[in-house]
């Protein structure tokens, strides 16, 4: 063996790796050359024992250089198999990413208790807690208490559900105002809730109305609450709902128990102002109703209207609902049609 | 209730002011005007003229031609189409070249071979109301001919007012009038009412009022001498403008007054009323079972000790009021007249009126607690307008009830009106308004007292008088600001309502939320799957139809009526949950109210079978009471109506039976119309699921390593894997950390009648790598235990 026979054993053992197209043929390639015991290279190695210490400064030179070049033109090839073996096993698990989703596969909340959420978390910042009551009352919370005796002409906008015997006694609540009642009878103010929730009146399904329908109460009790309080947390509620923009204007209303009693109108969306046939010719839109709480209403609730003074307003989130998202009838939003819901 | 500008300005000023701005100050104040329509605008160039001749088309059943003529013209010839024309007529004619108010020009136009000259107009084509039954018929007592038409209808507009309901004084142009007056700081000046002496020529009248709380004041009026001449044309005009009939000069002018100062009247022909001997009894009392009366409508009612009767020597002649007689009615020979002003109680009209099913303009009054001072005020302005213009004279009248109250003054502190309106208001700001509202003040140290105007009967307390001055300065004055938190709210309006907890669970599984009336046709959901079991509805006594006649007990019936709406629209997967209560009879106790959750999974020709689908319920079902707080579930096999045989559960928490799942019975799905499986799950929410929901507590975390061992089983293939796992779980193995089923398989090849399972177990100790002996002695324990649960066979 002399260098040239060396040098002749590399170029074939680099035209080798330079030709190996597998990882297993690589390897074939370098037991054959480097092969701890037998590799061609390895045993030439083994000669150097054999010279003479001139030769072998020479040889073993020339051997360092020869294994040092194979080794890392192995090393390379490696590499470049590698990769293209991951790239070949990709290529087999294709997936057409183009596939056009729409969205993940989850549920979606129902508008009206989206809003009645968002409603609740407006008035939270301010101190609100949200509780409930019962949707089945009797006359005494749902008319008496809220100064409405029997024959009061203001009854008449609240076309009432009765039960039939033996719960004759029962009534479908009309608004969501007797939970003001059931609070202020449960517990000293101060107090500030709001109450979402089912009420229910005699009118037939049309696309304004449904005998069944959501109200959200509020009410605020304390030392020194004033009209201008209200007006306060009306104005940051309804531009909260509404947008920072909207125009707002109260007006002076009745219901027998608020004194002095309002109601709020936005400007509406679609005319903004001009009139049109979403708001009637009007510009407005009502969409609450409010007031100071009416002493004897506090009264009835143990609450001395000589150390706290309160308000109170209630307004509906299917309304809203339909204001807000351009719904026409109100009666789709208890249909549940998943096309619809879907937006939400 | 509609009013007119016009007439509003004669009781106050309304120089310089927009009907707008009128709207807007009367709708931010209370009245809300919903409609401002422009009242006989632009009608200058629309002439009066006379049909001096008068002929059908030739070749048409409804066209007539007429010469038309006005002063120093020759007659023009003018085709119409209505039939009510008649010669010597005076007609409002728009001739060519006109512009009509609702936006028309009118031309020349051949018709049938003649050039007619322009138009002759209904009411409604020159914008005075909706009227389109004829040609306007002017009445030559106001008309002159060849003048223009805006000569007898002046511009104006007519306000649509919502009154609250009670705001009774505001039902009159004199209570709009007042409202304006303080709204502009304008003088209010009230309709002339002079009384003349009363003649004693005419027959005497006696009122007796059986119970003042019915009725407490009646006012009787004689007038005589009338003839048959209709009312001024102002009257007439007015009355048109806000869409009355004309009824005769006499009604016309009872309506007139009532319009005007609030105050229905009454008139009786005299002639048409008993009256043995000279004195004409009137009196105001309950009725009696068994009389009736005919009325005016031709209707013949029955009256009962609940109903108020207007008596004339005891027979009655009007449902007091509500509606007058037929037989004392007031016609076109009527000459002389007993006119009666009075209030009745208002919660005794309203049961009236409900009963008889019967609403007028009086009632309408009355009902809202029409001031008692205002019969007066009404009774004078009649007198007044029938003697200066229908040429009447006044008899001696008559009054019944009781003395009337006079106002009661109010104490007022500035300063709790401040603190009420939340605004700085001195003395004189609050003074002012009240004063501009008729009501009298008198200043005193502080505190001062107001006397509210007489026909107020809506202001009687301090915070009435608060509720005045805000809205007669506006609201749009009061600072908005936000109450001071003095405490700090409860510590548990932080916890998460159960509510939301459940709403992110469902939706998190693929549920999309659904809502329904609370309200079904019991009959039909007794057909669908009910928690509640075997209960009675709630019924509804007034129901709107069967269908929604009774209170829901769950929410299944609603939810499978969803699915089978959206299935109808072609939605081929129908996931829908629902929250709400639910209502069960208790008897004559107060209903209970469940809070209750439904869920539906619905899947036509999907991939998923029923079974897949109904096992994602469970899990939901599972996980949910676990971020509820609700702890394990446990599901109980068993059959359930409604519900397929073989997959149907309880489920179980703690000891409480919390609801059911399965799949609906396919005789149900076909009754409510829906087409492939239909999994479902009811569940009672309240009293399971807590507020804040689960309270996370840390487990110790060995870092010791885990050994994890597969065990696979044969079992019969009805085995229960429920209660197989209780049975491991009952070992208490100290190191068995987790047992987790991952595989069940059915085929053939085990044999016939059994499937197999394979379980994954976990173990771990605490302190130290467990052993290949100790894993596999808990591999032995959890063996035996499932033998002796479900006859389990090493496999």
């Amino acid at each position: 063996m002399t260098p040239v026979d060396l040098q002749e054993l590399t170029a074939m053992a680099l035209e080798e790796i330079a030709r190996a197209d597998s990882l297993d043929r690589l390897d074939e390639v370098r037991l054959r050359y480097l092969g701890r015991r037998d590799g061609l290279v390895t045993l030439a190695g083994q000669r150097l024992r054999e010279l003479g210490p001139e030769q072998r400064a020479v040889f073993g030179q020339e051997f360092n250089r020869a294994s040092g070049q194979l080794r890392s033109a192995l090393e390379t090839r490696q590499r470049e198999l590698a990769a293209g073996e991951a790239e070949r096993r990709e290529d087999a698990e294709w997936v057409d990413m183009s596939h056009p989703f729409r969205e993940a596969d989850q549920g979606h909340a129902h508008p009206v208790t989206g809003l009645i959420r968002e409603i609740e978390d407006i008035f939270a910042f301010l101190g609100y807690q949200s509780v409930g009551g019962p949707e089945l009352e009797d006359d005494q919370h749902n008319f008496q208490l809220l100064n409405m005796p029997p024959e009061h002409p203001a009854r008449d906008a609240h076309d009432t559900f009765y039960l039939s015997p033996p719960a004759g006694g029962w009534l479908y609540r009309t608004h969501t105002s007797p939970v003001q009642m059931r609070a202020m009878l449960g517990s000293p103010p101060p107090l500030r809730i709001i109450v979402p929730g089912k009420v229910a009146r005699r009118d037939n399904p049309d696309p304004t109305h449904t005998p069944v329908f959501h109200q959200v109460e509020g009410l605020c009790i304390d030392h020194g609450v004033t009209l201008g309080d209200l007006k306060g947390t009306l104005e940051y509620a309804i531009r909260a709902l509404f947008g920072r923009d909207r125009r707002v204007r109260l007006r002076a209303s009745f219901f027998p128990y608020t004194e002095p009693s309002l109601e709020a109108d936005v400007a509406c969306a679609v005319c903004q102002g001009a009139g049109c046939r979403t708001c009637l010719q009007k510009g407005w839109i009502e969409i609450l109703g409010s007031g100071m709480v009416h002493p004897q209403v506090l009264r009835n609730g143990g609450v001395d209207p000589g150390t706290y003074s309160g308000f109170a307003f209630g307004m509906g989130p299917d309304r809203i609902a339909v204001l807000r998202y351009g719904l026409t009838d109100l009666r789709d939003l208890y249909e549940n049609d998943l096309r619809l819901l879907e937006c939400f | 209730m509609r009013v007119s500008h016009e007439w509003l300005g004669e009781m106050v000023d309304l120089e310089g002011v927009e009907p707008a701005q009128v709207a807007d100050l009367l709708t931010l104040s209370g009245t809300e005007v919903e409609k401002v329509t422009p009242f006989g605008v632009g009608l200058d160039q629309v002439v009066v003229g006379e049909v001096v001749g008068l002929r059908r088309v030739e070749g048409s059943d409804h066209l007539f031609l007429a010469h038309v003529a006005i002063p120093g013209l020759e007659p023009r010839e003018v085709i119409c189409g209505a039939d009510n024309l008649f010669v010597g007529a005076l007609v409002p004619w728009a001739r060519p070249g006109t512009h009509l108010p609702i936006g028309v020009e009118i031309g020349r136009k051949r018709l049938r071979g003649i050039w007619s000259e322009g138009m002759l107009c209904a009411p409604d084509e020159l914008g005075l109301g909706s009227d389109h039954d004829g040609v306007l018929i002017l009445s030559p007592e106001d008309a002159e001919v060849g003048m223009p038409l805006a000569r007898l209808y002046p511009a104006d507009h007519l306000y649509e007012l919502e009154v609250l309901s009670n705001r009774a004084d505001c039902l009159s142009h004199w209570g709009v009038a007042r409202e304006l007056s303080a709204l502009l700081s304008r003088p209010l000046r009230d309709p002339e009412a002079s009384r003349p002496a009363p003649s004693s020529a005419a027959p005497a009248v006696q009122v007796t009022v059986a119970s003042s709380a019915d009725c407490p004041v009646y006012l009787a009026e004689v007038l005589t001498g009338f003839s048959n001449a209709p009312a001024p044309a102002f009257v007439r005009r007015r009355l048109t403008a806000i869409g009355q009939r004309s009824l005769g000069g006499i009604v016309d002018l009872a309506n007139y007054v009532m319009f005007e100062v609030g105050q229905p009247l009454h008139t009786f022909d005299l002639d048409r009323l008993p009256a043995p001997g000279d004195e004409l009894a009137v009196g105001v009392r309950r009725g009696r079972t068994g009389e009736s009366l005919t009325c005016l409508d031709g209707v013949t009612r029955e009256l009962d000790p609940e109903t108020l009767v207007v008596t004339v020597g005891d027979a009655p002649q009007a449902v007091a009021g509500l509606i007058g007689g037929e037989a004392s009615a007031v016609g076109g020979d009527t000459s002389q007249v007993l006119l009666e002003a009075a209030n009745f109680n208002w919660a005794r009209l309203r049961s009236t009126s409900r009963r008889l099913r019967l609403r007028t303009e009086a009632s309408g009054r009355f009902e809202r607690q029409l001031s008692p001072h205002l019969a007066r005020r009404g009774a004078d302005r009649f007198v007044h307008l029938a003697v200066r213009h229908l040429g009447a004279r006044l008899g001696p009248g008559a009054e019944g009830g009781a003395p009337l109250a006079p106002a009661e003054a109010i104490r007022c502190d500035p300063v709790r009106i401040s603190s009420i309106l939340g605004m700085e208001l001195g003395p004189e700001a609050v003074a002012s308004p009240l004063r501009r509202l008729q009501f009298e003040v008198w200043p005193g140290d502080g505190e001062m007292l107001a006397t509210p105007s007489p026909y107020r009967t809506d202001v009687t307390t301090e915070v009435d008088l608060a509720e005045e001055v805000g809205r007669i300065i506006g609201y749009r004055e009061v600072p908005g600001t936000l109450p001071a938190i003095r405490q700090p709210p409860p510590l548990e309006a932080l916890a998460e309502p159960v509510a939301r907890l459940t709403s992110a669970a469902c939706r998190a599984a693929g549920f999309s939320e659904a809502m329904s009336l609370s309200l079904v046709s019991g009959e039909r959901e007794r057909l669908a799957p009910r928690l509640v079991g075997d209960l009675a509805h709630l019924e509804l006594a007034n129901p709107l139809s069967m269908q929604l006649g009774s209170l829901r007990q769950g929410l299944l019936q609603g939810l499978l009526q969803s699915a089978h709406h959206n299935q109808a629209r072609g939605q081929d997967s129908v996931r829908l949950f629902e929250q709400g209560a639910a209502f069960w009879a208790r008897g004559q106790e107060r209903p209970e109210e469940p809070w209750m959750l439904a869920v539906l999974d619905l899947a036509d020709g999907s991939a998923e079978d029923g079974a897949t689908r109904l096992r994602r319920i469970m899990a939901l079902i599972a996980s949910l009471s676990s971020v509820g707080g609700g702890g394990a579930v446990e599901f109980r096999p068993v059959a359930w109506p409604a519900l397929h045989r073989a997959r149907a559960a309880e489920v179980w928490a703690g000891a409480e039976r919390r609801g059911i799942v399965g799949e609906v019975a396919q005789p149900v799905t076909d009754a409510f119309d829906v087409r492939g499986r239909v999994e479902v799950a009811e569940l009672r929410l309240d009293g399971w699921l807590k507020p804040g929901g689960r309270q996370g507590h840390a487990p110790p975390l060995p870092r010791t390593p885990a050994l994890v061992l597969d065990l696979s089983v044969t079992v019969p293939s009805r085995a229960l894997l429920g209660p197989a796992l209780q049975a491991v779980a009952a070992l208490g193995l100290p190191e068995l950390e987790r047992v987790t089923p991952i595989d069940e398989y059915l085929g053939d090849q085990l044999g016939t009648g059994v499937k197999g399972w394979t379980l994954r177990l976990r173990l771990r100790h605490p302190e130290r790598t467990l052993t290949a002996a100790e894993g596999d002695r808990a591999r032995q324990a959890v063996l035996r235990a499932l033998e002796l649960e479900v006859g389990a066979k090493p496999r």
